[in-house]
């Protein structure tokens, strides 16, 4: 049983972790609060709102939590306790999140009070399947291990640019792996989805670009594994990341999700840019987010072929005319009736073609897009410095690169899959950010996604001086997130166990 | 306390497992019993005042007041608080303004209909944005157990005294259960019982520092002074019952070892009872853990803060059902406490009373105090949430 105007009223403060603080006593409170109980009357309208969503809180008290109440049991064992902020002044209870507690192991409770931690966007708790997902940002973990702190700083923009182009970015992905095949692949916490995900690597792209989220005047996300089958996953990232201005508790700011397997966050890249590109708006930013808690059916059940590629993340890209770090020279868009990979409405897992996915569908769409893109362009694959491909196993991008002629120092950067797993509408976004986090100014990328069903977007991208400035701005670039020594590995029962979810 | 409302007679049931039974069956036999013991009947009832935590939502049952009057086939005016000592607080003031002068307050919970749910009810109720972060109605209690050896410093050798307090306290309560027929657990348990169970669940408190969930009810008649003289020859008297509310959420407090609204309520029971603190050696607290017994003695100023374990362990060596402080023998919990009597919410501070009225009388069996100890006073400690609010009654034998 829930209450939507609960979980609705729940959310809205708790996702964003919003407080209020007394601007004539200085006294902070969380949740939002038209009086101060100190001042009372006279701090009517003087009360100034915050939130907690981009801060870091000390861990003052925690305790073990091993038998949990009835919503929370998926989560086993957790470490709960106080968190205290701005110096004590606000102290909220919280649950550290990402942590699978052995039960063999002594846990020392004392050497992880007064740690740093920062807030994370999670499922709240479980609730039955036909229920509204209940979230929060009262999950923590600590600032000293995968998820670093990072302040979110508005920067004035210095130069406008004539054509639209990207102007930051995020990506990320849960600190669990799995590891088989001889490769990793990104396993999300029970908690995550691709809901959290998106929220997540939208935050990231924000710190990135120091882009003031007000600006923003549409963001678009695409998702295959919206845990809603009607809900879009672009409204809960609208809110949590105040796109748009706020207007009592909406945002001026359009939301749509979109789908189209794989390509569906490359697809609106251009929508993206044009948008910003048109003349007489006030749309200064939109965002396109990919994001998919990648599905597969179990291994040896009909599609669990994909079990053995299917990771976790999303990327986000802000798209705008000022302070671009990569301009967008072209693209070209392809697009047949192919059914290599469908999922039926209601059905938990998708379907897979079988070698049908090869040649008639991957293939053929991706080396279409990359080669007209390059004939449009007057380019040769030698002028191109970084060719990204979609990837939903490790051999495809190999292939399919070397046959348009791209030597491998051109596509080595954008390969993730072998770390992260096909991430679906995340998988080649996430391979143009890893090669923007190591590219040079005045360099041409061409990224080429595949979305099953089927169809190809590809892009050239020519890279910026101001790459290098914004690239200081993110600790969580793809490198740092691949090679983390805070990783942690699971077996295949629990990756099993976590991907399914709350 | 002026036109000082008097205790007439008190009535319990058995707190425990109560499958077979409707919660109505419950109170009944609760009145019944303070019925008999004073002579009064219903008929003679002006008013009833009611309590229950949470009945609406274990048993879906709204209203009470309207199967009280079924029962009774009363009519009279009935109101339903969520704790006794709301019930009785309500009740005193009605007498005391002469509006009536003879009332039933009541009690009763019936949690084992709902074991199933029923943490998550209790923390949901407790704190709704602690239960959403993931807390259990344990949590708060572990976490102030640490805040309270953080900041005294309490450590090494010291530590381990503290955890051996902390499980004498119920090694005591449950002592004195073996003495009290309507206990739910008339059994005696051994410190390295309370330690072991900390251990395998791997954290500072364990299953016997934690009141159980029960079933019960509790009732008194509560009558004026004048009538009291009147009806029974040993009247106790309510010489006065204060309250203060604190935060629902525990982490936001300024202070993390302490219930604020305990000190703040006996401060202003002692103010308005005129009852020389020294002379308290009969006391219920509310040992929702033990934990919570050892900060109450600090709260309600029996001695220092941050030295109550230290008096416990030193004088719990030896099994004696007391603690003494400052040179002070002072019994709690006699009746085995909420750790061993048991801890049906809206029932439990009836059974608190109906402890210190039977010690005051001398009617309290094989649980009455030592014959040097006769004192003329006792106070019971009612928390609502994790101190949330604090009830602070002090009955007394005579009234000036």
């Amino acid at each position: 049983m829930s209450s939507e105007p609960i979980e609705r009223r729940v959310s809205y403060l708790g996702d964003r972790l919003k407080i209020s603080r007394c601007t004539i006593c200085g006294k902070e409170y969380f949740e939002v609060r038209d009086y101060c109980s100190n001042c009372g009357r006279k701090s009517y309208e003087k009360m100034a709102l915050a939130d907690l969503f981009f801060d870091k809180g000390t861990l003052e008290l925690c305790t073990l939590v091993n038998e949990p109440t009835n919503k929370f049991t998926k989560l086993e064992s957790y470490v709960y306790g106080v968190i205290s902020f701005h110096n004590g002044k606000i102290r909220v209870p919280g649950r550290l999140t990402d942590q699978i507690i052995k039960d063999d192991k002594p846990l020392d409770l004392t050497s992880l009070e007064g740690k740093e931690v920062v807030p994370r966007f999670r499922r709240r708790y479980m609730v039955n399947k036909s229920d509204v997902i209940p979230t929060i940002s009262l999950a923590f973990t600590f600032a000293d291990e995968y998820y670093p702190h990072q302040e979110y700083k508005v920067i004035h923009p210095t130069k406008e640019y004539k054509l639209p182009g990207i102007v930051g970015y995020g990506v990320y992905s849960s600190s669990f792996r799995i590891q088989e095949g001889g490769i990793e692949r990104a396993v999300p916490y029970i908690d995550e989805d691709s809901m959290t995900a998106a929220v997540e690597s939208g935050k990231l792209a924000l710190i990135h670009a120091g882009v003031d989220s007000a600006c923003v005047g549409k963001v678009y996300v695409g998702s295959e594994s919206n845990p809603y089958a009607v809900k879009p996953i672009a409204s809960k990232v609208a809110q949590v990341l105040k796109l748009g201005k706020e207007d009592e508790d909406t945002q001026s700011v359009d939301a749509v999700d979109t789908e189209f397997a794989c390509k569906a966050a490359t697809s609106m890249f251009k929508d993206a840019a044009a948008l910003v590109n048109y003349p007489n708006t006030d749309v200064e930013y939109t965002m396109v987010i990919g994001s998919d808690n990648s599905q597969a059916a179990p291994r040896g059940c009909p599609g669990g072929e994909l079990d053995l590629f299917v990771g976790y993340g999303g990327a986000a890209f802000l798209f705008g005319k000022k302070d671009v770090i990569a301009e967008i020279e072209g693209w070209y868009s392809c697009t047949s009736d192919t059914p290599d990979f469908w999922r039926r409405d209601g059905e938990p897992f998708p379907m897979h073609g079988g070698r049908f996915t090869g040649d008639p569908a991957y293939f053929k769409h991706v080396r279409k897009a990359a080669v007209k893109l390059m004939d449009k362009l007057h380019l040769k694959p030698s002028d191109i410095n970084y060719f990204v491909p979609h990837q939903p196993n490790p051999a495809f991008p190999t292939k399919v690169a070397k046959d348009i002629g791209f030597k491998e120092e051109q596509y080595k950067s954008a390969l993730i899959v072998n770390k992260f797993g096909n991430t679906y509408s995340g998988c080649s976004p996430m391979g143009l950010a890893a090669v923007l986090d190591v590219a040079k100014p005045e360099e041409l990328i061409l990224v080429v996604s595949y979305g099953s069903g089927a169809g190809s977007d590809s892009y050239v991208l020519r890279t910026t001086s101001q790459l290098l400035e914004k690239r200081e701005r993110q600790k969580m670039t793809v490198r740092y997130q691949a090679e983390n020594p805070h990783i942690k590995y699971v077996d295949y029962t629990t990756y099993r166990r976590l991907k399914l979810g709350m | 306390m002026q036109n000082c409302p008097a205790i007439v007679a008190v009535g319990r049931t058995k707190f425990g497992e109560h499958y077979g039974k409707e919660p109505e069956k419950l109170i009944e036999e609760a009145w019944l019993g303070a019925s008999r013991e004073c002579g009064i009947e219903r008929k003679d009832l002006q008013a009833c005042y009611i309590s229950d935590y949470f009945l609406p939502i274990t048993n879906k049952l709204g209203l009470e007041e309207g199967f009280l009057s079924e029962l009774t086939e009363l009519h009279v005016p009935m109101e339903v608080t969520r704790s006794f000592s709301a019930a009785l607080k309500t009740a005193c003031h009605a007498i005391q303004a002469g509006i009536y002068d003879t009332v039933l307050v009541g009690g009763i919970e019936k949690m084992t209909d709902r074991w199933d749910k029923i943490r998550d009810d209790l923390m949901l109720l407790e704190d709704p944005w602690s239960y959403y972060a993931g807390g259990t109605p344990e949590v708060n209690h572990e976490l102030m157990l640490r805040a309270y050896i953080k900041k005294y410093g309490i450590k090494g050798e010291n530590l381990e005294k503290l955890n051996v307090a902390l499980a004498q306290i119920a090694v005591k309560n449950h002592v004195n259960a073996t003495k009290n027929p309507n206990a739910q657990y008339q059994r005696s348990i051994t410190v390295e019982q309370v330690i072991k169970a900390r251990k395998s669940s791997r954290k500072s408190l364990g299953l016997f520092d934690f009141a159980p969930i029960s079933d019960g009810a509790s009732a008194l008649i509560l009558t004026s002074s004048k009538k009291a003289k009147k009806t029974v020859n040993n009247p106790i008297y309510v010489l006065s019952i204060t309250s203060a509310t604190d935060y629902l959420d525990y982490p936001a407090r300024e202070d993390l070892t302490h219930f604020t609204a305990t000190k703040l309520a006996m401060k202003k029971a002692l103010q308005t009872s005129m009852v020389n603190p020294a002379g308290l050696q009969l006391l219920e607290l509310y040992d929702q853990s033990t934990v919570m017994e050892m900060i109450s003695l600090e709260d309600l100023g029996l001695c220092q803060e941050g030295t109550a374990w230290k008096h416990i362990y030193e004088s719990c060596q030896n099994l004696q059902g007391y603690y003494e402080i400052n040179g002070k023998k002072i019994f709690t919990n006699t009746n085995g406490g909420l750790k061993a009597d048991g801890n049906p919410l809206g029932a439990t501070g009836g059974a608190q009373i109906f402890e210190v009225v039977k010690q005051l009388q001398g009617n309290a069996g094989e649980r009455q105090l030592p014959s040097d100890i006769q004192p003329q006073y006792g106070c019971s400690l009612e928390i609502e949430g994790f101190g949330t609010k604090s009830y602070v009654s002090i009955l007394g034998r005579n009234h000036s």
